[in-house]
């Protein structure tokens, strides 16, 4: 087997998680970010949930736009 | 002057596509408007103003297939330079920004977590689960326009730190921190919320 990179510990990973999520970390520690997954349950569980509701936030909005709105837009585009 | 047009499989971005695009996706423009305004009439006034930027700079678009983020885009920055005139006239302040950094995050996962639980039981999953798109709204309305802000390019936009560093002009290691405290306090809304709503119960804390 290939040598380990340096081991994070829980507490360095737990602050990472979120910018794990957001592809906003070195890709340095992004890798040993994986490397925790793969042996730690519990980050890898707390990394699942965060990605849950990030996923729940980003399907957010529902919202219909009322029929003012379209004719407001109409008026817009028909402006062109 | 004959500006350059987008192309979608080949065709012109022309006017009707425009139009189109904008019909099909007005709901989705109208719910990030919700989202930023609070407030239906203001959002009604921002997407059409976005609209009619986004006309006016649509040589700025690259890629057609783009649209909705492009025109959402155009509406956030509108929206950010409406606010920041009104705020110079007001002197408003940053809320929460100089928050002490030390304050430990809050965090949903570590209230529902149970380690030793039996591997069946997943309560976080459930609670999750539990929680409707209103409740998540409610939540999120219920933050600082500048933490709504941020989540909402962030996790909605899916914008990169550095896009969003560049959007509300602010530095990346301000937009991380805003980001990551606007997310606790999301979630310890959330948490409030449940335990209101009964939907979890506070056995566990002793
Ligand atoms: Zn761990």
């Amino acid at each position: 087997m290939s040598e380990k990179p340096e081991k994070l510990a829980c507490e360095q990973a737990i602050k990472m998680i979120l910018e794990y999520l957001d592809n906003e970390l070195t890709e340095h520690d992004h890798v040993a970010m994986n490397g925790h997954f793969e042996t730690c349950r519990s980050c890898f569980s707390r990394m699942e949930f965060e990605k849950m509701l990030k996923d729940k936030i980003s399907a957010l909005p529902a919202k219909k736009a009322p029929d003012s709105l379209r004719n407001k837009i109409k008026k817009v585009t028909g402006k062109f | 002057m004959i500006a350059v047009m987008p192309t979608v499989d080949g065709h012109m971005l022309d006017k009707e596509f425009f139009a189109d695009q904008v019909e099909a996706n007005l709901d989705r423009f109208y719910a990030h408007a919700i989202l930023m305004t609070k407030n239906e009439a203001c959002a009604e006034d921002l997407v059409a103003e976005g609209i009619a930027k986004a006309w006016k700079a649509v040589d700025s678009l690259q890629d057609a297939t783009r649209f909705v983020p492009w025109v959402k885009r155009i509406m956030t920055n509108h929206f950010i330079s409406e606010q920041r005139k009104a705020s110079t006239k007001t002197r408003h302040i940053e809320y929460h920004e100089e928050f002490s950094e030390e304050s430990e995050p809050f965090s949903l996962f570590e209230q529902l977590h149970q380690p030793f639980l039996l591997w069946w039981g997943n309560p976080e999953k459930e609670f999750l689960d539990d929680l409707l798109q209103k409740d998540i709204v409610a939540a999120f309305e219920a933050l600082p326009e500048n933490f709504r802000i941020a989540v909402l390019m962030a996790d909605v936009e899916g914008l990169s730190y550095p896009e969003i560093s560049d959007t509300l002009d602010v530095p990346v290691g301000t937009v991380r921190s805003r980001i990551a405290r606007a997310r606790s306090a999301l979630q310890k809304q959330l948490w409030d919320h449940a335990l209101e709503k009964g939907l979890v119960d506070q056995e566990g804390e002793d």
